[in-house]
């Protein structure tokens, strides 16, 4: 059974919807940000905290990914409201770990689905290549309103699975307390490991690595004066 | 000419509502150029159906630039250009578009604001640190997308040498060192917000894990930060499911 309100779960599938729509199709005015998607997943849940710290911890992922042109990326957004889902509403940590797991598994099936999408899209290009040829401009609109219909439809797919897998891990019975901590370590180890790579990556080895290196010291002051 | 350039404008925001692997953003580029030909199907409707052809022929670029070559594009069926030459500049665009807004955007100002973003979430200013990333990330492209549609329908065949004259590629030289910076600032500070509530143990854990994971992934770059994680998590998850 789902144990959320069910105007809860109307509004987190319509959020799925939306950013999953906004990774590539319409607007994409990022939205589909694992630290966007997480804080409104989160506000929508009744914990806003929570979700934030989730969204913070699948950003640290999605900034070693860069979503460049024809290149195969992941799909964060959906993948980080289910992992919400998982952990909202517990106490501390617990749960933490393992939701942030779950999302990493959805971020890959979102990923896949992308793919599968824009196979579907050119399977549509090559039914219309002659009105195409023939400059038909109701074919291409045809088109364009058939590929958001798709966007849309894998949207909403994914939004349910997310939705229910985050139940699933919700209800499921507790790991023990070394295995929590452990995968919590994981899985926000991981993410700096994968935004610090990323930062290194494409910060190449000029002008952008000395900055890297001079923001370093900075943030690491910044830490040292807060506490 | 403003409406049909402000309905272009809004089709851009879908410009990649077909994303395929043959065409690309063709289709979208095909949509989006349709309000800016309406002139000519009245004028020229045989014209009008070789243009639309033209325009939705293979197209690739960063999508906020994708306007510049709209812009030129079409502008140059009005002035009669040959097809075979529009559809050269066509293909000669999309490596400059892609290049400069893959930098600017992408790998400049993206990462720059969402590690700004982050920096405010972990001093506890969340709500503001989202909507201005929100705010500044889409002023910036909208600003960046009208700019780029106007040059290029204003310019046509001479868009290459606009693009080259223009402000663009100080904005990307500027865009990597300060994204740079800003990711740096960020990690640390993330890192130390994220571990600050965990007790010893855990905290001592998940900086070696984070550790090892950039180890890792130095030597070999296919161990991403994902994988890394996914790969240990499952170790975890079978140990607990064992009863070890």
């Amino acid at each position: 059974m789902i144990d959320i309100p069910v105007e809860v779960v109307v509004a987190l599938l319509g959020w799925g919807t939306l950013v999953g729509l906004d990774l590539v199709s319409l607007p994409q005015i990022m939205i589909s940000r694992p630290i966007v998607v997480g804080a409104v997943a989160g506000w929508l849940s009744g914990d806003l905290a929570t979700g934030v710290t989730v969204g913070v911890i699948m950003e640290l992922f999605a900034l070693e990914s860069v979503a460049i042109g024809a290149a195969r990326y992941p799909d964060y957004g959906a993948a980080t409201m289910g992992a919400v889902v998982a952990s909202t509403g517990i106490e501390g940590h617990g749960l933490t770990g393992i939701a942030v797991v779950l999302g990493l598994v959805l971020v890959s099936v979102g990923g896949w689905t992308l793919n599968r999408l824009r196979h579907a899209n050119a399977t549509a290009v090559r039914r219309r290549e002659a009105s195409l040829r023939a400059g038909d401009p109701l074919a291409v609109q045809a088109l364009q309103y058939g590929g958001l219909l798709r966007d849309l439809a894998r949207s909403v797919t994914l939004s349910v699975v997310a939705l229910l897998s985050g139940v699933v891990v919700r209800t499921a019975p507790a790991l023990p307390h070394w295995a929590a901590s452990g995968l919590l370590m994981v899985v926000i180890g991981g993410g700096l490991a994968g935004a610090a790579s990323g930062a290194i990556r494409s910060a190449g080895r000029g002008r952008r690595l000395r900055w890297l290196g001079v923001g370093a010291l900075l943030g690491m002051l910044l830490l040292v004066l807060r506490s | 000419m403003k409406a049909p350039l402000w309905r272009a404008f809004l089709r851009l925001f879908s410009v990649q509502g077909v994303w395929n692997y043959e065409r690309m953003l063709g289709i979208g580029m095909g949509y989006a150029a349709l309000p800016l030909l309406q002139e000519m199907r009245r004028q020229d409707p045989a014209g009008y159906r070789e243009a639309v052809a033209r325009q939705a022929e293979f197209f690739n670029a960063q999508p906020y630039l994708a306007g510049l070559a709209l812009g030129a594009t079409t502008r140059a069926e009005y002035q009669g250009v040959p097809g075979e030459k529009i559809l050269r500049l066509r293909t000669a665009l999309c490596g400059p578009l892609g290049a400069l807004g893959d930098q600017l955007f992408w790998t400049g100002i993206l990462p720059a604001l969402v590690s700004a973003a982050l920096v405010m979430v972990a001093f506890g200013l969340a709500g503001a640190g989202l909507l201005g990333f929100l705010v500044v990330f889409n002023g910036i492209r909208v600003a960046v997308e009208w700019w780029g549609l106007r040059a290029g329908w204003a310019s046509g065949l001479q868009v290459s040498e606009v693009l080259h004259k223009s402000w663009l590629p100080k904005a990307v030289a500027l865009a990597g060192p300060v994204a740079g910076f800003a990711m740096g600032v960020a990690l640390p500070v993330v890192a130390g917000w994220l571990v600050a509530d965990l007790d010893l143990v855990v905290m001592a854990g998940t900086l070696g894990a984070a550790g090892i994971a950039v180890v890792m992934a130095r030597v070999n770059p296919r161990v991403t930060g994902l994988r890394f994680t996914l790969g240990v998590a499952t170790i975890i998850l079978l140990s607990a499911w064992v009863g070890v």
